[in-house]
């Protein structure tokens, strides 16, 4: 039984998912370009670059998030199936540029645009050809 | 730059594939414990309790914290946008692993959804 009924409220938990991906990934990166002057040529420059990165307040504001997104997205999985969920959460793939433009001054060429457009498609192919879609298909 | 590039790919192969085998553990953890409705709290917590006690977890769990240090490391040389995107890597990886350790069976569906993925993170690579 294909569990797809999106409900509002499901869909604004599944919007929270995609700005919250967001949030972690942008704060992991403001974490580690505060140490970007460091180096990282050896195993010890590295586990010294991840020391000074572990001491920052946005490492841990990102994984705040990370534990958000994972309980959310666990009651949302309750509710419906993931091949309906995926392709609602994968707007993440959109907003990370968009963010990455805006607030970390990155420039999006054209190619690389279609090459986030060409994965998201993909993401949404390979969540859609799951197997509770292909026992309903039967 | 060339060089750069093919070093930043290789960590985000590293911290996909810390990623993909993360979760065939925490699979494992919990398919073992075969976690039926109804779910309520008390049931909830119960599963919770066994699935901290599962040894696999803390495995998976190993993973995801390489995972997550190389993928600062990464963060901290490449575009966001860019290494976001190169990171659905994964994919492919778990596509293979499911493959090949699972046995799963694939429709001409996924490979195609696969292949775009790979095609994507050759587009946003060359860019």
């Amino acid at each position: 039984m294909l569990k797809n009924k999106v409900t509002f409220k499901i869909l604004f938990l599944l919007i929270i998912c995609d700005i919250f991906e967001t949030a972690i990934h942008f704060f992991f990166k403001k974490s580690a370009l505060a140490q970007s002057s460091k180096a990282i040529v050896d195993i010890a420059s590295a586990l010294d670059f991840l020391k000074a990165t572990f001491g920052s307040p946005y490492l841990w504001l990102g994984l705040f998030f990370v534990v958000a997104v994972f309980i959310i997205w666990s009651m949302v999985l309750t509710k419906i199936d993931l091949s309906v969920a995926v392709p609602i959460a994968s707007f993440s793939y959109i907003l990370i540029p968009l963010v990455s433009i805006i607030f970390l001054h990155e420039q999006i060429t054209v190619l690389r645009w279609l090459g986030v457009f060409l994965v998201l498609i993909g993401v949404i192919f390979v969540s859609l050809s799951s197997k509770e879609r292909l026992e309903q298909a039967k | 730059m060339k060089q750069g590039l093919l070093l930043i790919l290789s960590l985000i192969a590293l911290t996909s594939l810390c990623d993909t085998i993360s979760q065939l553990f925490l699979k494992s953890a919990i398919d073992f414990l075969k976690f039926k409705p109804p779910f309520n709290i008390i049931r909830i917590f119960k599963f919770i309790f066994k699935l901290i006690s599962n040894p696999w977890l803390w495995v998976g769990f190993g993973f995801s914290l390489i995972s997550l240090c190389v993928w600062l490391i990464v963060l901290s040389r490449a575009d966001l946008n860019f290494a976001f995107s190169a990171d659905s890597m994964h994919y492919i990886f778990i596509a293979v692993a499911s493959r090949l350790i699972l046995k799963e069976k694939f429709t001409s569906f996924r490979w195609l959804g696969t292949g775009l993925i790979v095609l994507g993170i050759i587009f946003v690579s060359l860019s």
